[in-house]
């Protein structure tokens, strides 16, 4: 079996920037672009391999619209774990665990757009002892093996393979969801989701004290060296360059290009030629 | 003998189209509302302002539960000149409870309401799903095509209710050359502002709700604007003659900030913080460019078969919707009992239209636009009537006051306002609305 | 008393981005784990440092070897990199605590945790010692010199084998096509520039000085680049350490994209735009001929 793990969320929440109010919209619930994207590699995966395709929610009710869209677009069977919807990570990766223990691949987004932490995924890994490849950019489905490239820091990409039981998550632009064809999205509307108990118990040790809007903290800098005068003329120049903004020179085009070069070489942008 | 999937397919959840559907699921037949949002209403725009009365008979009570923001008790029509103003302000409190009169609403809420409703008979909605086209079976309309994989859908009647420039209607070739001259712009921004701060600038309690039409605030460009005021937001927009704008190469998000910054709208609309901006085309003065109204196994209704009026200050289209989905759901569900859908067995739609509001309505205002639209009662009336306001309550002593009839005189001759005019233009209004 | 250690991942000697906040968060003490971790620990301010050298990452593997040397720390920080990202859940799991993710604080009874996209900040309290992931850039580092850290090199890994995925290769950032936000050099060009080739000529000056090339609206709405190349409010937003703009005025829904390079150079004929107020390096002189000049200058 496969799974692909699809999560119902408000696609376009409103965020009051002075209170940090969420107001959702349930009307433009929905799953975000990347469970869209896993759902479609879960798609071609169950095409190739001729598995069965489960799609598991864990949420409310309200959750089912987005599971029977997704049997209408193919997937075999549909299941909706019953947990609270502010469940910490950690609980909503045992209660889809609890469904998707025997799936060979589960395939996830990278980020839920709501809390954002992407850590489900890799719960669900620990919590079933396989595997994981996540945040992938691109992904190929291989003979007996998928291979995927995975951002790293500094514009870097790791190529990744996996050849049994793995958790995957993706990036929404990775694949495009496909559409229903109309006579399954009539007979879809009636599909039939199973509902299952997830765990009950709530983290007792993690309280959210309050939610407020974004505000950067601040971050530390260097001191600034030299006179009073210097430093009180550094702290209050704008930006935080670290050579002060100087005034427009005029040069003709080859003095400009030569000034540019040193400049880069003397930022440590360019060896010293 | 055709199997078809439905009994008759609906184009568009909008107003036109829930009515139609929740009128024909009622009666028992099989409808499929067809829409191509992700849920009815989603994307659909309008000024603000409903005269629900309509749905009397379909949903008993609908104040009881259709999502309103507030109910209209304060009517303003406006005159104005770049730095004049003179309103007729009439407020009544039996616009303040039922049966009611005029709301405002939000399009998303309300829309979404009307399809539940349908749903809740029965009616099978299906969202994000586009009709790009008809099926046909000689001349005869069976079905729709739509953007969805193995999209194909078949129906006895097709009622289109896709809104102006309706692609279906066009496509049965329902309507002749549409002229530019016929369709108007509308543009609308929503502003957020507290409900105690709307409530105090515009002297309203609780759901009391104003409703401003405003002519002579478009400059150049024939038209009219509005402001009307939800909960916690004031929708404030114009309506402009299409071919004008072009013309006068004017930005209609200048038109509006002009209107914003009107010395007489200012005040309202301070400090209200922009939250969405739209556009949309409506089809206005709609008898002169009606389509006809039913082919075999089709019918048109709504915006799709312009019943609307948009004339400067006039703006109805929601109670045409629901009116005309209504009427066209009947005489679909007539043409069934009957076993005959050709279009002149769905006659009897056009002849429902012309017993009730719909159409007669839209033939007594058919001169409306044209006069509202006119330069006389766009620039010269506007200007006239200020200017002669102005002197009758100036006090400019030691000079004395000269009488009414000489400043009437006076500044028709200085506004160009001929009496010939005049009389002409009042006896076309009085055709027209009286 | 709380202790709070920040567990960094290194691949071949490099830190992972964010790492030096994340032990900056810890006073300076931290674990290293992955290949090179001598190399990188003296890129840091550290005080008490522990290595823990593995070879490819594997965060399933790499998590339960690391669990066994935090038993006695409370507050386990890692920098939100892709592989902090990746390795903190697994920590948490292994540890058997709650995971704060999206930190930009912590405290040592909790988080302040960004959420919906960093609109909304929570401010979350635990009972326990738990594991957080700290966003990279948000904090800022001093570079204050710290005496001679407590180093100690630790075993573990090879015995505890945890299903991960094969690695295969690395890929170094390809500078032509890597995603602009990520770009640490962005070479761009606004409407001062004359046509669609221009940018030809920018790829390969930006190619000569390993930067991207970047682009304004008008120039993406004109076709002569792709909108991907556009920085700004509707385009992508950027944080380059380098920023070059040729004949860019700077419009505010430009410069808003921009990030806070370290150096910015403007080539621009009109001396008083923003965008020349705004560089550390301000040219007075057409663009076009200075790209012609660059282009000269860098193959000769
Ligand atoms: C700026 C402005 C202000 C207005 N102010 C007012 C006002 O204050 N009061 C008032 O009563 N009226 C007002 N109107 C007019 C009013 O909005 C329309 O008359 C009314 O919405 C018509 O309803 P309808 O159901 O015919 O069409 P619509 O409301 O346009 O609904 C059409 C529906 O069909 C769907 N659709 C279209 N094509 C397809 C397709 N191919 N396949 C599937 N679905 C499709 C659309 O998504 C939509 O849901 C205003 C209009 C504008 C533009
Ligand atoms: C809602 C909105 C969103 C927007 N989003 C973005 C966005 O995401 N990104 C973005 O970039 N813009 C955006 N814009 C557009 C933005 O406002 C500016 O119009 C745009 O950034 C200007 O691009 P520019 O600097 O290339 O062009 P201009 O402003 O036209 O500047 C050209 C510059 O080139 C200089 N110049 C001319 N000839 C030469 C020469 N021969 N040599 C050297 N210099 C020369 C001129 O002095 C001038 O400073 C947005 C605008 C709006 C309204
Ligand atoms: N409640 C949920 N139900 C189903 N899948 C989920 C749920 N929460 C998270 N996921 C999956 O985990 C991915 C990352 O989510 P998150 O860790 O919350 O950012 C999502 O894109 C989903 O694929």
């Amino acid at each position: 079996m496969i799974a692909a793990c699809l999560k119902w969320v408000d696609r376009r929440p409103e965020v009051d920037p002075i209170t940090g109010v969420v107001h959702d919209d349930n009307r433009f619930a929905g799953i975000s672009d990347a469970d869209q994207a896993a759902l479609e590699w879960a798609l071609r995966h169950a095409e190739v391999t001729g598995d069965e395709l489960v799609v598991v929610a864990a949420g409310p009710p309200q959750a089912e619209g987005v599971l029977r869209e997704a049997v209408a677009c193919g997937a075999s069977r549909a299941v909706r774990v019953e947990v609270a919807l502010a469940a910490p990570s950690p609980t909503v990766a045992r209660a889809l665990a609890s469904v998707v223990s025997s799936a060979t691949t589960v395939w996830c987004g990278d980020y839920s757009l709501d809390r954002g932490s992407g850590s489900v995924p890799s719960f669900l890994a620990a919590e079933l002892g396989v595997a994981q490849a996540l945040g992938l950019v691109a992904v190929t489905l291989a003979e007996g093996a998928i291979e995927g490239l995975r951002r790293l820091d500094k514009g870097r990409r790791e190529r990744l393979r996996v050849t049994d039981r793995a958790v995957l998550s993706v990036e929404g632009s990775t694949a495009r969801l496909r559409r229903a064809p109309l006579s399954r999205t009539l007979a879809g509307r009636t599909a039939t989701v199973d509902v299952v108990a997830g765990p009950r118990e709530v983290d007792a040790r993690v309280t959210t004290v309050r939610s407020r809007p974004y505000r950067p903290r601040p971050r530390e800098l260097a001191a600034p060296v030299g006179s009073a005068h210097d430093r009180i003329s550094s702290l209050t120049a704008a930006g935080t360059s670290a050579g002060g903004r100087t005034d427009p020179i005029v040069l003709d085009p080859a003095a400009a290009a030569e000034r540019v070069l040193s400049a880069l070489t003397t930022w440590g942008y360019r060896p010293e030629s | 003998m055709a199997d078809f999937h439905f009994d008759v397919i609906v184009v568009g959840a909008g107003p036109a189209g829930s009515c139609a559907a929740l009128t024909l699921a009622r009666a028992g037949r099989s409808v499929c509302l067809v829409e191509r949002g992700p849920f009815p209403g989603a994307k659909n725009m309008y000024g603000g302002v409903i005269y629900p009365r309509v749905l009397d008979q379909l949903v008993p009570r609908w104040w009881e539960e259709a999502p309103i923001q507030r109910w209209v008790t304060r009517r303003m029509t406006m005159m104005t000149t770049p730095t004049q103003a003179i309103t007729v302000d009439y407020r009544t409190q039996a616009w303040a409870g039922p049966p009611y009169n005029g709301a405002t609403a939000y399009r998303p809420d309300f829309d979404a309401w009307l399809a539940g409703k349908a749903e809740g008979e029965g009616a099978v909605l299906v969202c994000s799903t586009t009709a790009t086209g008809l099926l046909r079976d000689g001349s005869r309309v069976v079905g729709v095509r739509t953007d969805r994989p193995d999209g194909d859908l078949t129906a006895r009647i097709v009622i289109a209710c896709d809104g102006v420039n309706s692609f279906l209607a066009k496509e049965a070739g329902l309507y002749r050359d549409s002229d530019p001259g016929h369709f108007t712009l509308g543009v609308k921004e929503t502003l957020a502002l507290p409900k105690a701060v709307i409530d105090e600038r515009f002297g309203v309690r609780d759901l009391d709700g104003v409703d401003i039409e405003i002519v002579g605030c478009t400059g150049d460009v024939p038209g009219g604007g509005f402001l009307y005021t939800n909960l916690d937001t004031l929708a404030v927009g114009v309506v402009l003659k299409l071919p004008a704008l072009a013309a006068q190469q004017r930005r209609p998000e200048a038109i509006i900030g002009a209107l914003k910054a009107h010395p007489a709208i200012a005040p309202l609309v301070e400090g209200g913080e922009v939250k969405e901006y739209s556009a949309h085309v409506i089809p206005e003065g709609g008898y002169e460019m009606m389509p006809t109204l039913a082919g075999d196994g089709l019918l048109v209704a709504g915006d799709a078969a312009a019943f609307c009026l948009a004339a400067g200050i006039w703006l109805e289209g929601v109670n045409f919707a629901m009116g005309s989905g209504m009427a066209a759901g009947e005489a679909a569900n007539e043409a069934i009992a009957r076993g005959d859908v050709t279009a002149s067995a769905l006659a009897g739609y056009r002849k429902r239209l012309e017993a009730n509001f719909v159409l007669r309505d839209h033939r007594k205002l058919r001169g409306a636009p044209g006069l509202v639209l006119s330069d006389r009662v766009q620039k010269r009336y506007p200007a006239f009537i200020c200017n002669v306001a102005e002197r009758m309550f100036r006090v400019d002593n030691p000079a004395p006051k000269p009488g009414l009839r000489r400043i009437a005189r006076q500044e028709m001759k200085r506004g160009g306002v001929r009496l010939r005019h005049l009389v002409k233009d009042a006896w076309a209004g009085w055709k027209a609305f009286g | 008393m709380t202790r709070s250690v920040a567990v960094v991942p290194v691949r071949d000697g490099m830190l992972a981005v964010g790492g030096d906040e994340a032990v900056a968060e810890c006073e300076g003490r931290a674990v290293l784990v992955g290949s090179g971790c001598a190399i990188a620990a003296r890129e840091l301010a550290v005080t008490e440092v522990k290595m823990l050298e593995l070879d490819d990452f594997a965060p399933g593997s790499w998590a339960v070897a690391l669990a066994a040397h935090l038993t006695d720390v409370d507050v386990v920080v890692v920098p939100g990199s892709p592989d902090g990202r990746d390795l903190a859940p697994r920590i948490a799991h292994a540890l058997g605590r709650p995971l704060l993710a999206g930190a930009i604080e912590v405290r040592a009874d909790g988080a302040s945790c960004a959420r919906h996209g960093g609109l909304v900040i929570d401010e979350l309290v635990v009972d326990g010692p738990f594991v957080t992931t700290l966003q990279p850039g948000v904090r800022g580092i001093l570079n204050a010199s710290m005496p001679a850290p407590a180093v100690e090199i630790i075993e573990g890994g090879a015995s505890t084998r945890t299903a991960d995925a094969e690695v295969m290769e690395v890929l170094s950032p390809d500078l032509a096509t890597i995603d602009l936000r990520e770009a640490p050099r962005i070479v761009a060009g606004g409407a001062g520039l004359d046509g669609a080739t221009r940018f030809e000529q920018l790829a390969r000056i930006a190619s000569a000085l390993d930067a991207s090339v970047g682009a304004t609206r008008v120039v993406t709405d004109r076709g002569w680049v792709g909108h991907v190349r556009q920085i700004g409010t509707t385009g992508v937003v950027v944080e380059p350490e380098l920023y070059i703009a040729f004949g860019i005025s700077g419009a505010v829904q430009h410069t808003s994209g921009l990030g806070t390079p370290d150096h910015i150079v403007s080539v621009n004929t009109d001396a008083h735009c923003p965008m020349m107020q705004l560089a550390d390096l301000a040219i007075v002189c057409d663009a076009n001929a200075v790209l012609d000049a660059l282009e000269e200058q860098l193959s000769g």
